[in-house]
């Protein structure tokens, strides 16, 4: 909502980050910006936009998945030509040529957790996944559901050639016994209490898990799919109200953003790879460089989401 | 023992009777409705129904009109809903519904008879469960039998790997089962709240003609009809409506409803609002036909018992043998639709990690320490508790006009609309009267007119008001088609105005149920989930919002505390008010229809 409070505008942020609070805390003591904040999931705040398209409340969209970003541009509902602040060189790669949205950091899109009371041997490639050893023993996320998970499964279409060789796949890991639940929290709940031995979740959850679970290990297989955080701007938000997300964005990439992103979810969203000049990722974070990654397009893959996520769930989930 | 309503010896009536249009005839016309009250009525629902469900029905006809599509006009939302997996969907809830429903009357009436009708020992505790029943979130009575029965579960650890259970949970029954139990306290509310009126008159006069116990409860119950019929149509609404069953258990069983459908449809890629409002057709339509049941079965037939004449009933007195076959019903039944579910949060939230297998069974009383301690909890259930307070005192207001018009022959069509519109809001899934709000609400003309309710705490608790109101004047359809006209008119022919005529002769009738009405909607309020995640204000989180956000980020534990914490001040508020309607309200109120002993 776009209500003025005082002479100013009030910034209103619609966030899935699980460090979102701290930091629009942190923003608006640091720059007297009246914000308020809508916190839920990142499937219902998508829904919220789209349920608000007639006149839309949001100021700023703060969630992970560059491809939704991308197909929230392609309908013309992102303000373009955002000043970007600073980032690694790596950090720019993630920019749009009209720079319609910014990325704020970086996770993977699926890693493994894995029980290694059960597993001592965890798969190494993703056709191993569908070996009978494997049977009944692995579970996912709905991308349907879980935001997340969709870059997960366009960067596995991708890695195996395209969208066709990737139903094919995962058809075959449904017939080789799949669990699919709806959210991180499901699949880590099944791999908890021991009805899977491997959950495929984004980084952040895996890594958390780890760190707060004994027994709970991560692995990372073949060419993981980069998963940006990423903010955007409202196209018909006033003027004034875009000029201060302007400043969030600027604030988010600053010092004493990254600070608020890092101890905001110390065992969640807080253990992403940092693409602001001159900030760590927390400690145990492996090395981005030394994994296996891969960045796929988000126009494109943004595209077929709605496609992909329409087959996954009449095909997979059920 | 009172006898206030009942000042002289009243004879036994033949029930039924046949629909009075003599009687009504007879009626002085200042007691027949005053279209004052149903064009008010009508103006109140249409706002806070027949407009949000009514943008609905258009989003799913007419997309472009609220930007969600191209189309002018198209029936291709409905074509998607009544095929492939949303029809597939749509069966499976109408056998949910039809089930639930069943297996709720076939508990709720032994269970309302025991406890009103005989001496059973425990009556007050058995109440008491039945109100925990009703404010425990169906999500939550899922998850408890899940934790218990899942694969890893709770009893297989205990070394009791109950595989035919399991694969009766995970499966229609189960889902059946659950929406089934859940809809217990509808049923009783629905059915006790009728019981009052029924004299032991009725009984007496079975079994002066010859017939044996079980006979004249055969006798007797028919003349509670409209109570099982609404108890029916109303658990019917609810589980087809339900949600919480619906994304946990159905969801984990691969049991796909049309309520989970109609979620993914509004919360998930693609959205597709005009396909969320079709399968909200649907379940409205399917909601339709359990109200023509109910009318076809009531058709021409009055159930009007309670009058100047009717006779406090007396309580059926069990021996030694009966009272322990009695409790072992009623007490198996508790520990079904209670003990699962309860033993599932307090060990969710007791256990570390949920005894997970990592863990083991490690006590602790870390979750609620943590919970208590924090702001997480307090703010939001602050916030809640102030919505819960007044929506609960609004809903009590308006239920009561709203039900005398449903029962009011006089009302004819208007009645008719007003029964289908409510019954057809039950059935409405919360999140669609939600998405209607946003999409009515945060119109550009609305903000035009000043009305940018949007986001505002207002327009948080006008949704729910909206989504409470049906089911609570649908409650007291009972007691209100009980209460004789003739209780009225005397007042009036004795003086008495139309409002002094209320006050004196139907609010001490109608007190206890209204009192009943007010703690359902507040216990309902202060843990509803749709409405609240799709309408609760910027920075002004729900305690439901809250608690789902604790789940959300895996903390299990401390979610589940904090559902406990707000069970608990839930049931709390209920015994204070319970309590203080003891002490404050007249005893003539209190016995209204009482029992002796």
């Amino acid at each position: 909502m776009s209500a003025t409070s005082g002479s100013k505008q009030t910034l209103l942020v619609y966030s899935a980050q699980g460090y979102d609070k701290n930091t629009v805390t942190a923003f608006q003591k640091a720059t007297g910006i009246p914000t308020k904040l809508v916190d839920d999931s990142t499937g219902p705040l998508l829904a919220r936009i789209q349920a608000e398209k007639a006149n839309p409340q949001w100021g700023l969209l703060w969630v992970d998945g560059n491809e939704a970003f991308a197909a929230l541009d392609q309908q013309g509902m992102l303000k373009k030509h955002l000043q970007v602040p600073a980032l690694t060189s790596f950090g720019n790669k993630l920019v749009p040529a009209d720079k319609s949205f910014v990325p704020s950091g970086v996770t993977l899109a699926c890693a493994m957790v894995y029980d290694s009371h059960a597993v001592k041997s965890p798969p190494t490639s993703w056709q191993q996944l569908v070996s009978s050893s494997w049977n009944g023993k692995i579970g996912m996320n709905n991308p349907a559901v879980s935001g997340p998970t969709y870059p997960c499964v366009a960067g596995l279409m991708n890695y195996l050639g395209g969208v066709s060789q990737g139903e094919t796949f995962l058809q075959k890991l449904k017939s080789n016994g799949l669990h699919v639940s709806q959210t991180n929290g499901d699949t880590l709940h099944l791999l908890q209490t021991g009805q899977i031995q491997i959950a495929l979740v984004q980084t952040t959850a895996a890594i958390g898990a780890a760190k707060t679970t004994p027994g709970l290990k991560v692995a990372y297989l073949p060419k993981e799919t980069l998963l940006p955080s990423v903010m955007g701007i409202d196209a018909k938000a006033p003027a004034a109200e875009q000029a201060e997300a302007q400043k969030f964005i600027d604030f988010v990439l600053s010092g004493a953003g990254q600070h608020q992103m890092q101890t905001g979810d110390p065992t969640g969203d807080s253990l992403y790879w940092p693409i602001a000049p001159g900030t760590s990722p927390l400690p145990g974070l492996p090395s981005l460089s030394s994994l296996s990654t891969q960045t796929v397009d988000p126009y494109a893959w943004g595209a077929r989401e709605s496609t992909i996520n329409t087959w996954f769930s009449g095909h997979i989930a059920q | 023992m009172s006898q206030r309503l009942a000042p002289e010896s009243g004879g036994a009536v033949a029930l039924p009777v046949t629909a009075g249009g003599r009687l009504r005839s007879l009626l002085p016309a200042r007691a027949r409705p005053r279209p004052g009250l149903s064009g008010i009525m009508a103006v109140l629902l249409g706002l806070l129904l027949v407009v949000p469900i009514g943008a609905f029905l258009l989003v799913a006809v007419m997309p472009r009109l609220f930007d969600q599509g191209n189309a002018l006009f198209t029936l291709g939302a409905f074509g998607a809903a009544l095929s492939g997996p949303s029809l597939h969907a749509l069966g499976d809830t109408a056998l949910v519904g039809a089930g639930s429903a069943v297996v709720a009357v076939a508990c709720a009436l032994p269970l309302a008879l025991l406890i009103h009708r005989t001496n059973l020992i425990g009556r007050r505790a058995w109440t008491v469960g039945i109100w925990a029943l009703l404010l425990a979130p169906s999500y939550l009575v899922a998850l408890g039998w899940e934790r218990l029965f899942e694969p890893g579960g709770v009893l297989v650890r205990a070394g009791v790997n109950a595989v035919f259970i399991r694969h009766l949970l995970y499966g229609p029954a189960g889902v059946i089962g659950v929406d089934g139990i859940k809809g217990v306290p509808f049923a009783y509310l629905a059915i006790a709240a009728a019981l009052p009126g029924l004299g032991s008159s009725f009984e007496h006069a079975a079994r002066v003609h010859g017939a044996g116990r079980l006979q004249a409860l055969r006798t007797v119950v028919p003349i509670i009809a409209p109570a099982i019929w609404t108890s029916f149509a109303i658990v019917f609404a609810e589980s087809i409506s339900d949600f919480g069953v619906a994304a946990t258990l159905a969801y984990d069983a691969h049991f796909p409803v049309s309520t989970f459908a109609l979620f993914n449809a509004v919360d998930n890629e693609p959205i597709s609002f005009p396909l969320a409002a079709a399968i909200g057709c649907t379940l409205v339509a399917l909601a339709g036909l359990a109200l023509l049941a109910q009318r076809r079965a009531l058709r021409g037939r009055s159930y009007q018992v309670l009058s100047g004449r009717t006779r406090p009933y007396t309580r059926h007195r069990f021996g030694r043998a009966g009272q322990l076959v009695a409790g072992a019903g009623v007490g198996g039944f508790f520990l079904v639709a209670l003990g699962v579910p309860v033993f599932g949060a307090i060990s969710a939230s007791l256990i570390k990690n949920l005894g997970t297998q990592l863990y083991g069974f490690q006590l602790t009383l870390d979750n609620y320490r943590r919970v208590l301690t924090g702001s997480d909890l307090y703010t939001p259930m602050l916030y809640s508790l102030r919505l819960a307070l007044i929506v609960g005192t609004i809903v009590m207001l308006l239920s009561v006009p709203v039900a005398r018009l449903l029962t009011r022959r006089a009302s004819g069509p208007v009645a008719g609309m007003l029964d289908y519109l409510l019954l057809g809001a039950v059935a409405l899934p919360s999140i669609v009267m939600a998405a209607g709000y946003i999409l009515v609400y945060n119109l550009p003309v609305m903000h035009s007119l000043g009305l940018a309710l949007y986001g505002t705490t207002t327009l948080l608790t006008i949704a729910y008001v909206a989504g409470a109101l049906p089911n609570n004047s649908r409650i007291l359809i009972g007691p209100l088609a009980q209460l004789h006209e003739t209780l009225l008119t005397s007042a009036r022919t004795h003086g008495a105005t139309g409002a002094t005529a209320w006050r004196r002769v139907g609010l001490p009738v109608l007190s206890r149920f209204i009192v009943w009405v007010w703690l359902y909607c507040f216990a309902g309020t202060l843990l509803e989930l749709p409405i609240s995640e799709l309408l609760y204000p910027p920075s002004q989180f729900p305690l439901s919002v809250a608690i789902e956000r604790r789940l959300s980020t895996y903390d299990f534990a401390g979610g589940t505390a904090m559902e406990v914490v707000a069970v608990v001040g839930a049931l709390v508020v209920t015994g204070v008010v319970l309590a203080l309607y003891r002490v404050l309200a007249p005893r003539g109120w209190r016995n209204v229809g009482a029992a002796t002993s």
